[in-house]
């Protein structure tokens, strides 16, 4: 995946100034609804395990996903839908991404810029998905468990699960994997595609770019799953 | 014959013959000299005639030589002439001397006439017979008028000047209310609301965000009999501050040992005396300066009461009244207190300990008036320019959060988080610990006699660090032994020490610390 930021060549490691840590290996993941209670149920009893293991609640967060339809001509095949999301760890960016595509992280003036752009790339405000929820951190680990709405209805409920010391996913997966077990029993992910994919494999640093995949992967996938039978692009 | 440089006309031909070609078998050829009459011409080319005016005697021998000279060759021809070549090369001499032959002719005929009289005769232009030697007595009378209308110049224009300071000094004892009023708006913000005027002291327009309005109100002084004689400091103008800022104030920060009883708390309340106001300053300007001073001292303060109990810190910080107590190190308080003076009477309450001036540390509060005013400007202008159009204000690493994705712990770290407060308190520490390592250092100093402690402190100093080279030498040895030098800085809360080969160790704020280390470094030097 290209990435491009504008204003900076953004080298592959990542930069700190003052010390301060970046932003550390991502893992987002799907929970599914526990048999016969909601999501809100199912979201306590998460909140209640981690409060049992010694997690402390950090406020909250909220993730969002906005979905462009690129207007113009279309020479036969599908267009490429272009997500623009925004993630409360980073307020001031918002990044845009096409699937499997190029992306761009960009200042939140970039919303503006869409606004204007209104004649190339059509909003689908009706797309429009947010996660939101409560966020815990447990030493070096900071896990945020969110409910995916979609115009107001509950769809689903994802954890994700950030491991900040390290940013190669090949040297933390195992340990990331252990500590999801520990709190999320059987439901445990695999190894993110995202991290897979990429050209030199496991060993390339990630950085917010690659939790945005995980968290567009997610958004397209209950989007799909509760809407049998709809237009769905 | 030429006036400049004389030029010897010489026909003896030099003994150097010039080497023309030298054969295959090692004779020589030689160049054959000019001869005589080509030798002439070439140096006869070289007289400038047009220089010939000022030796005209030169010239009347030296023109029959020539004379001679050129009848006797009139037929040669010569090829290095330099100009003219269609002409023969004795054309420029020739016309030359025939140009200073007339010029000789034309003086001959002036001194004949001058000297003959027969044909026509000098004549003087005749001149005024009274332009000639002036009586004495004459120039002295000139003199005298033209000093007497001169004098009377100076005089008018003296009296002008001595009536136009008198008007000012009646006019000063008049004192025109408008006048005043002109001056008051030239220094202090005034504005008209209905009849009144209204005026502005406060810091607002620099940058504060305090909420006291800070107005002021302006009132004729009518109150005056004009039968009787004006005071000396009447003034026709009077402001009326708002009556909370009233007096005068400062801020007292002191660092003292002991911790005070609770019941002292709060009665800090000490006075200085007013500042004496400067000559020709107007009553009403130093009752605004005053007022104004007490407005930035209630800023600073409250800003600082404001940080004290928002601040997490792992010593709490006490306010109380009009003071705020904080520990910057165990077993040290620090107090920073208001004290605001208004009113006539003294106030006797005054806390137990004598006014101790040399507890008050005057470099601390004028910090605070400084930080506090370096608040105000960046709240004033805190655009940096050149500005891109489409980024937010603030620090300029910001506009790069956006692209770089930083997260919050990053934007924090680049926004300045420090407050007054804090600010005040590593100011103190940093005070507190420099002059206690200076003391522990001068004590060391004399009570050790046999190895020589020496401190030299560097002059340039931060608000925050501070440094001192220590030299341990032995008195007559100092060639033959290595002295200890030790570069201690001072910073904040400890003091790193720099040893001459490299080594450096971290002592903490603690005063044996520093002692022992001293000590240890005396007891290394060699006997």
């Amino acid at each position: 995946m290209d990435n491009f930021s504008p204003g900076s060549i953004q080298p592959k490691a990542k930069k700190t100034f003052g010390g301060k840590t970046s932003m550390g290996v991502t893992c987002v993941c799907q929970v599914p609804v526990a048999e016969g209670k909601s999501v809100q149920q199912t979201v306590d009893t998460l909140h209640k395990k981690l409060e049992q293991l010694g997690a402390v609640k950090q406020g909250s967060f909220w993730v969002d996903c906005e979905t462009y339809h690129p207007t113009g001509n279309v020479s036969g095949q599908p267009s490429k839908l272009l997500y623009v999301m925004h993630n409360s760890e980073t307020p001031l960016s918002c990044i845009a991404l096409f699937e499997g595509g190029p992306c761009l992280i960009a200042d939140t003036n970039f919303d503006v810029l869409m606004v204007k752009l209104k004649s190339h790339f059509q909003n689908a405000k009706a797309h429009k998905v947010e996660c939101r929820g409560s966020r815990y951190r447990y030493c070096d680990f900071l896990i945020k468990v969110g409910t995916v709405t979609m115009s107001s209805s509950a769809r689903g409920i994802s954890v994700e699960v950030e491991y900040c010391p390290c940013v190669v996913p090949g040297d933390c997966w195992n340990l990331t994997k252990e500590f999801m077990q520990s709190f999320l029993g059987p439901s445990v992910p695999e190894l993110p595609s995202v991290f897979a994919a990429k050209p030199e494999g496991l060993f390339a640093p990630s950085d917010c770019v690659d939790t945005m995949t995980q968290y567009l992967e997610l958004f397209n996938k209950l989007r799909k799953m509760q809407i049998p039978g709809s237009n769905v692009r | 014959m030429s006036g400049g440089p004389a030029v010897r006309v010489s026909i003896e031909s030099s003994c150097e013959k010039q080497v023309q070609e030298v054969a295959l078998d090692g004779t020589e050829t030689y160049v054959p000299p000019l001869s005589m009459s080509q030798n002439l011409a070439k140096l006869a080319q070289r007289i400038d005639f047009s220089q010939g005016s000022d030796s005209e005697e030169d010239g009347t021998e030296g023109e029959p030589r020539d004379r001679e000279w050129s009848k006797q060759e009139p037929e040669e021809e010569e090829g290095t002439v330099k100009f003219q070549p269609s002409l023969w090369p004795w054309d420029s001499v020739r016309n030359n001397l025939r140009s200073a032959l007339t010029e000789m002719c034309v003086l001959h005929d002036v001194l004949s006439v001058v000297k003959e009289k027969k044909y026509m005769a000098l004549d003087p232009v005749s001149q005024d017979p009274t332009a000639g030697k002036t009586p004495q007595v004459f120039q002295l009378i000139s003199k005298k008028k033209s000093l007497g209308t001169a004098a009377q110049l100076l005089l008018k224009g003296a009296e002008k000047l001595n009536k136009s300071v008198a008007e000012n000094q009646e006019n000063r004892r008049q004192r025109d209310f408008n006048s005043e009023l002109l001056r008051l708006r030239s220094q202090w913000k005034l504005r008209k609301v209905g009849d009144k005027i209204l005026g502005d002291l406060s810091y607002r327009s620099a940058g504060s965000l305090f909420p006291h309005h800070g107005t002021f109100e302006v009132i004729k002084n009518t109150d005056i009999d004009l039968d009787k004689k004006v005071p000396e400091d009447y003034c026709p103008l009077d402001v009326q501050i708002p009556s909370d800022l009233e007096g005068s104030a400062y801020i007292k920060v002191s660092i003292q040992k002991q911790a005070p009883d609770i019941g002292d708390l709060g009665t800090v309340n000490l006075f200085r005396r007013p500042p004496k106001t400067k000559a020709g300053t107007q009553l009403w300007h130093v009752k605004l300066e005053a007022a104004q001073n007490v407005l930035l001292c209630k800023e600073i303060f409250a800003q600082l009461s404001r940080e004290a109990v928002q601040i997490k810190s792992q010593i709490p910080h006490i306010v109380v009244k009009n003071q705020i107590i904080s520990q910057p190190f165990p077993g040290l308080q620090l107090s920073i207190s208001l004290c605001h003076f208004t009113g006539e009477k003294k106030n006797h309450r005054a806390s137990p300990e004598k006014p101790k001036s040399d507890d008050h540390l005057y470099v601390l509060e004028h910090n605070l008036h400084q930080m506090m005013r370096e608040f105000h400007k960046q709240q004033l202008s805190s655009v940096v320019m050149p500005h891109p159009a489409s980024a937010p204000f603030g620090h300029k690493r910001m506009r790069l959060a956006g692209p770089m994705a930083y997260d919050k712990a990053e934007i924090s770290s680049l926004q300045q988080s420090e407050g007054l407060l804090e600010k005040i308190i590593k100011q103190a520490k940093h005070i507190f610990l420099r002059s206690r390592t200076a003391r522990t250092i001068d004590s060391l100093a004399i009570r050790i006699e046999d190895p020589q402690i020496q401190a030299h402190w560097s002059n340039i100093n931060d608000v925050y660090e501070s440094s001192v080279k220590v030299l341990i030498t032995s008195q007559g040895y100092e060639q033959i032994c290595k002295s200890i030098q030790l570069q201690l800085n001072i910073g904040v809360e400890q003091i790193r020490v720099v040893h001459r080969d490299g080594r450096v160790v971290t002592l903490s704020h603690q005063e044996q610390e520093l002692l022992d280390f001293l000590l240890s470094q005396v007891s290394q030097f060699p006997d």
